[in-house]
């Protein structure tokens, strides 16, 4: 049995802002176990749409499990509560399990895969990018990290001059104790 | 295949239109004699007939339609029956599997343009699918929180044959059902409402949906505290009861209304908490200090009112589960229950009786006294609707019938039809407006050709009345697009369908019609020209919170 939730995430008695309102730039990361389906996408597309959520970034795989996958899914806390995206999934049928992967007990990895036009490398190895391929088009490495440090390297990105680039979404899971 | 899943799931009724989509299905549903289908005279029609089944005879109503169009009139019907937590089953035809996705003809993406308003929906591209999928189908629909689920068949899957594997269980890892009550919060939310000093209960549709009635009343005598209910709530708690509050909300009853203002401990059970009940929702019960809320879908809890106490549960495992833990009742409680009785005496529902116009509520008044309370009331949606809500004393479940979330003008005349089909044993009566009446008045064919005992209450006023009302009390008295003198002759139009009907004007025609009417076996309306001016009061201005309702400016 869980405890009696007397102290909510959002506090009792209040009612909760709308949509538009609250805080910007509070990212919240969920995890959500899906059954495979033609419609999971659209559903859970739809659920995120029609009660107002804003997603980040979004990245999709397959599971452990056969037949299910892994939507993880980044949203602004701001743009309504996180504890509504979660209740809101879960009623989906196609949804298995929500998990609240936000805060600092996980990793969360994001890649980036980039073509620049300089053939001096050194910012970017530096930071820990990878060669995929050199050619007369340009050099294409690949790097990973968390948002921020993607962000970075993508600002390093540009003094290098950017002929492609191309992130994924993220990968979340929490740390091992 | 389909049809003999139906049967096994003890389908008695289907209500339908074929088209080139489901014609296989047509063509063997006369091999199943026990599958009464119901020929409707459009779609929305069978949805609504389906609801109103669903809701009187509490087992979940079906659907055919064929692909494309058929499929898609079924939308409102799906969104009415969603709103309201209706258990329905709409099986729509779609194009051939190999079709699919090629715009092919009457092809339409109905899982797409439906998936917001059903609980869940299934595309079968595949004979082996199927008996899985309809058994599911049925128990997403009836269980947890009803509501519409959709099954989108292929043509050619119709069509196929297969050896019957039918699943005699059903496992749906993804579908969480939330029964159990969490005993530590039901002891937390018994002394919260044995504790309060001014304690308010409101009852919700999930109250009469888990049959909760007898809980609900014994918790409110042992904890002294008076029960509202929401407008689906109707029929929770006999309003005759001396802790009853009648109806909640921006249309609710003043005594009400000023009970929840003030309440210190305000538990909700079984409802939404939308704004119909809320008004603004920064001024809703600003004096509770402790909220309480009891449903048995998750999202409900937080989404609109956060509450200190959320029970997650069946409304009447959770209404159980407080009992044994109420205590002793604060001392406070009569004062309390006497402020509530002045308030009753100073607000009381009042209208205007002697303007030399017919007033619905003397219409409805002897309607009642008619229908007691063995009788099935199915109102539209408007003015018509609270009337009918506000001026009976409902002293037991099941017994009104109308579409709260969704406030569908065109619902009452298919779901009277569809209430009548499920509980023939009851008379039914269908209270509507002019307006919301030619929404779906085709499907009098339906009342005629099954010799329906259905009476219809024609309340007419030659307007779009309840937007009229806003319009003059709220939006600077402009009188925009809301008269409707320009309609049939509603005798003449039960004529050209067949069956009898009367007009109305005077007070003292109102008993010798219902005579008539009750003389009368079959389908019956009578048209009620009422006074066009009337309106519905108490009022909350829209924008406004609970406290500022309005009550009928002759007697403010
Ligand atoms: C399908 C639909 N369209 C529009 C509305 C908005 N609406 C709510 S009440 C109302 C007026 C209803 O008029 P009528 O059926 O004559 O009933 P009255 O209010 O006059 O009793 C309207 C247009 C609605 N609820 N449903
Ligand atoms: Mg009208």
């Amino acid at each position: 049995m869980p405890d009696i939730k007397l102290v909510p995430p959002h506090p009792a008695g209040t009612r909760p802002t709308s949509p538009a309102s609250g805080e910007v730039n509070k990212i919240r990361v969920l995890s959500v176990l899906v059954e495979d389906g033609q419609n999971t996408l659209t559903k859970v597309s739809g659920v995120l749409r029609r009660r107002g959520f804003h997603v980040r970034g979004i990245s999709i795989g397959p599971s452990r499990q056969p037949g299910r996958s892994r939507i993880t899914l980044q949203i602004d806390h701001g743009h309504a509560e996180a504890d509504q995206v979660r209740k809101q999934l879960e009623r989906l049928v196609e949804v298995i399990e929500v998990e609240d992967l936000t805060g600092d007990d996980v990793h969360s990895r994001e890649l980036v895969v980039a073509t620049v036009a300089a053939s001096e490398l050194n910012g970017l190895l530096e930071r820990g990018a990878k060669v995929l391929s050199t050619g007369p088009g340009g050099t294409t490495v690949e790097f990973s990290g968390e948002r921020q440090e993607v962000g970075d390297f993508v600002d390093e990105l540009t003094r290098h001059g950017i002929v492609d680039v191309v992130r994924s979404g993220p990968v979340v899971m929490r740390r091992t104790a | 295949m389909v049809l003999e899943a139906l049967e096994r799931e003890g389908v008695e009724y289907i209500f339908g239109y074929p088209g080139g989509a489901n014609l296989p299905l047509y063509q063997h549903l006369p091999e199943h004699p026990r599958l009464k289908h119901i020929l409707v005279r459009h779609e929305q029609g069978a949805a609504h007939m389906a609801d109103g089944y669903a809701r009187a005879r509490g087992k979940p109503g079906v659907v055919f339609a064929t692909s494309g169009p058929g499929a898609l009139n079924l939308v409102t019907g799906l969104c009415t029956a969603y709103m309201d937590s209706v258990p329905m089953i709409a099986i729509t035809g779609q194009v051939n599997s190999t079709q699919v996705g090629r715009d092919a003809f009457q092809e339409s993406d109905v899982i797409g343009a439906t998936s917001s308003v059903t609980k869940h929906s299934y595309l079968v591209t595949r004979i082996d699918q199927l008996p899985r999928v309809i058994h599911e189908a049925f128990h997403i629909a009836t269980t947890g929180r009803p509501g519409p689920v959709l099954i989108d068949i292929c043509k050619d899957v119709q069509q196929a044959e297969a050896n019957r594997v039918v699943p005699d269980y059903v496992e749906i890892p993804g579908y969480k059902l939330n029964g159990h009550v969490n005993l530590d919060q039901a002891r937390e939310a018994a002394r919260a409402l044995a504790g309060a000093e001014r304690p308010v209960i409101l009852a919700g549709h999930g109250v009469l949906l888990s049959h909760a009635e007898r809980e609900l009343m014994q918790l409110a005598e042992a904890a002294a505290a008076p029960v509202g209910t929401t407008l689906l709530g109707i029929g929770a708690f006999p309003v005759k009861h001396p802790l009853s509050l009648h109806m909640t909300g921006f249309m609710g009853t003043g005594w009400c209304l000023k009970a929840v203002q003030n309440a210190d401990v305000l538990m909700m059970v079984g409802m939404r908490v939308d704004d119909r009940v809320t008004a603004k929702l920064s001024e809703f019960a600003p004096n509770v200090k402790t909220f309480i809320h009891v449903d048995i879908d998750e999202a409900e809890m937080g989404k609109n009112v956060r509450s200190h106490i959320e029970l997650v549960a069946d409304a009447r495992l959770a209404l159980e589960a407080m009992l044994p833990h109420l205590g002793k009742v604060d001392a406070g409680r009569a004062e309390w229950l006497g402020q509530i009785d002045r308030w009753r005496e100073e607000h009381p529902l009042r209208y205007k009786q002697s303007n030399g116009r017919l007033q619905p509520q003397d219409v409805l008044i002897d309607m009642y006294r008619r229908a007691r309370s063995e009788a099935i009331v199915v109102a539209d949606v408007g003015q018509n609707q609270i009337w009918a809500a506000l001026w009976w004393n409902y002293d037991r479940p099941g017994l009104f019938i109308n579409s709260g979330g969704s406030g569908t003008m065109g619902f009452a005349l298919p779901a009277a039809l569809g209430a009548k089909f499920g509980r023939p044993d009851l008379p039914v009566w269908c209270v509507a407006g002019e307006g919301g009446f030619v929404m779906t008045a085709q499907e009098l064919s339906v009342a005629v050709e099954h010799q329906l005992d259905v009476k219809i209450v024609l309340l007419n006023n030659f307007s779009l009345g309840m937007v009229r009302q806003f319009q003059d009390d709220f939006y600077g008295g402009i009188r925009s697009q809301v008269d409707l003198t320009h309609m049939p002759d509603f005798v003449k139009l039960c004529e050209a369908y067949g069956l009898p009907a009367l007009r109305v004007e005077k007070f003292e025609d109102i008993a010798p019609s219902f005579d008539a009417a009750e003389r009368t076996k079959g389908p019956f309306l009578i048209d009620f020209r009422i006074d066009p001016e009337a309106n519905v009061y108490p009022i909350v201005p829209l924008g406004k919170g609970l406290n500022e309702f309005r009550e009928a400016p002759e007697y403010a």
